[in-house]
């Protein structure tokens, strides 16, 4: 695990300049980002009970108990292991976690919370004080990850007949394991907020602890934003407070996006929007906003002024719950490298650019794919060469094949042995590189047997270096044209005679080989 | 102690008249101010009563049989392809 690191004092400076990419921000105003991100963990039952989870495509109201329908006199029972998955994600990025676990009762009315309210936790996260650094080296503090239980599913119609407004309920995601992860106000820009969510992405699904699908609703982003006035704020302490006189703008909170470049989208759209209200001298006022995918705007959907008033006690039903330091402990030993520690390393040990260790260490499948191919690569070339090499066919060929099947290349039917197979006999000079995306596209296509065809081209090539210099001869016979061309000072007719060749040995030659050859005959 | 129960039946989403407001707020405020009884007693160094429990008591992660959809729905007014209906708000005050 890293410690923290001198970076985080950049945190203790007010904010860099936020824009960083093409957009109209006012030079006078600095943008200001919190983040809360929503994650449903990966347990197999409910966060209180015993109710099976998976409830995507089954029929409603199947995974339903009176604990999570919140019928009376039912008693929560917290899941374990859904504690463990909370913990885990906290020490992933770098949270101290309590020694004691208390709940706390959310209360508002609805009809996707049954109970009338929602078990939460309030003044005690489980975890809090974490960072996480990204990509552009930026450090995002994290206040804190709080345990909580997921809403019934809701969706809303209007009866044909009547003409009513109605609300069907399907209680199955009632009592889903979730989990907030909350930043500090620190970032600066739509950009951040976007590789944030990202990496928060990445760690969850290198853990195993959520699926994290967006799609599904298995993580959701809800940034807050507001933009204020250069020199006139400060951000301490973990918040945003004003310099003299200064009355800061409200912030808007933007919920429904759908997607991670959504996340940017709709942050790059609020800061417009606030921009153009403070130019045209209105007010803004504190909201909450809905993301409109296929506007891309953001909506207007009530007001903050009547603060949230959702009453928290203490939850009575659930005491409080020790976690011993062994516990934690434990918990930490399932920490595995993550995606920014495998692009250190990458960098470091191998030299690879750090957009190729981006790339690679995206998910877990697909950086454990490069680092079995570098291990096997490395039976017949030194340690860094194998990494590079590794890299380059993944980043070029196989990830051309991969991305035109909208997949990742660790699940192309390519196994391991056949890919390195293939860069070994490139490097061998078995045959052209064009020849070996060839195979590989065959390999993908109609599951060819690489193993055999690679032998077969061996064998070819053994075959045919001793009798090249024949198979140049005869080229050379056959195309009198180019032979004259080239030797009336045509040079690039060499190419075709170069062609020539190698279709004549089945793409076995090196070409470079037969174009000495040609050279040294045709001299 | 006063109490805004107006407030208090906005949050609970229940419409309460003029009336309705007039004769609750001092029956609100008679309950809590029985409670308030307690506030008299010095409870500096008392620890809060609060049970603890271990973390590897906690429930194992083994999913049990759920109701049937039947049995879910058998209180709801009314149901649609499996789900609860609700007209309106909350309570289906908009049922007509």
């Amino acid at each position: 695990m890293q410690k923290m690191t001198k970076e985080t004092s950049l945190l203790n400076n007010p904010v860099k300049i936020a824009s960083i990419f093409s957009m109209d921000i006012d030079e006078n105003y600095d943008v200001v980002i919190g983040l809360e991100i929503h994650i449903q963990t990966k347990t197999k039952t409910k966060m209180f009970c015993s109710c099976a989870t998976g409830y995507f495509h089954e029929e409603p109201n199947t995974h339903v108990c009176p604990v999570c329908l919140g019928l009376p006199g039912a008693l929560p029972t917290v899941n374990k292991h859904a504690l463990e998955l909370c913990i885990l994600m906290g020490l992933a990025v770098h949270c101290e976690v309590d020694s004691e676990v208390h709940f706390d009762r959310k209360h508002y009315f609805y009809p996707d919370l049954p109970k009338g309210y929602q078990i939460s936790q309030y003044k005690r996260p489980i975890c809090h004080d974490g960072w996480i650094k990204l990509p552009s080296g930026t450090i995002v503090e994290i206040e804190r990850i709080h345990q909580e239980e997921d809403v019934a599913k809701s969706t809303h119609h209007i009866e044909s007949i009547s003409g009513k407004p109605y609300t069907l309920i399907d209680y199955n995601k009632s009592g889903v394991p979730l989990i907030e992860i909350v930043t500090k106000p620190c970032i600066t820009n739509a950009k951040d907020a976007k590789d944030y969510a990202t990496r928060i992405r990445q760690i969850a699904r290198y853990l195993d602890i959520s699926d994290a699908d967006m799609e599904k609703g298995q993580m959701r982003c809800e940034p807050n934003i507001s933009i204020q006035e250069k020199g006139k704020w400060q951000f301490k302490d973990g918040k945003i407070i004003s310099i003299g006189n200064y009355k800061l703008n409200p912030k808007t909170e933007v919920k429904n996006i759908g997607s991670i470049t959504a996340v940017e989208k709709a942050i790059e759209y609020e800061i417009q929007r606030m921009l153009e209200e403070i130019r045209s001298g209105k007010k803004i006022i504190q909201q909450t906003r809905g993301w409109n995918a296929d506007k891309n705007i953001t909506e207007f959907q009530r007001s903050k002024e009547s603060a949230d008033d959702y009453r928290y006690m203490p939850e009575p039903d659930i005491p409080i719950i020790d976690i011993p330091r062994s516990k934690v402990e434990e918990i930490k030993t399932q920490l595995i490298e993550l995606p920014d520690e495998k692009v250190e390393r990458y960098i470091k040990d191998w030299g690879l650019s750090k957009y190729s260790a981006e790339v690679i260490s995206s998910s877990k499948e697909s950086a454990n794919y490069f680092e079995n191919l570098q291990k096997k690569l490395s039976k017949v070339m030194n340690e860094k060469d194998s990494a590079k090499e590794a890299s380059n066919w993944l980043m070029g060929p196989v990830y051309a094949i991969a991305n035109k099947s909208g997949k990742d290349w660790s699940q192309l039917n390519i196994d391991l042995d056949e890919l390195a197979d293939i860069i070994i006999a490139f490097k061998d000079g078995i045959f052209t590189k064009s020849k070996a995306e060839k195979m590989l596209q065959e390999r993908v296509d109609n599951g060819c047997d690489i193993k055999k065809e690679i032998e077969k081209m061996r064998k070819q090539k053994s075959e045919n270096s001793t009798n090249i210099e024949t198979i140049v001869e005869t080229v050379i016979s056959e195309n009198q044209k180019a032979v004259e061309d080239f030797k009336n000072g045509k040079g690039a007719s060499i190419g075709f005679l170069v062609g020539q060749v190698m279709k004549a040995t089945n793409g076995t030659a090196n070409p470079n080989t037969v174009r000495n050859i040609l050279e040294q005959k045709l001299k | 102690m006063k109490m805004d129960i107006k407030h208090i039946a906005e949050l609970s989403r229940i419409k309460l008249t003029e009336d309705e407001l007039k004769e609750f707020t001092p029956q609100m405020e008679e309950i809590l101010a029985s409670v308030d009884i307690l506030k008299e007693k010095d409870t500096t160094n008392i620890l809060p009563m609060k049970e603890h429990i271990t973390f590897d008591s906690l429930r194992d992660d083994n999913p049990k049989t759920s109701l049937s959809q039947k049995e879910v729905l058998k209180n709801c007014k009314h149901t649609e392809n499996g789900c609860a209906k609700i007209y309106g708000d909350v309570f289906g005050s908009d049922e007509g």
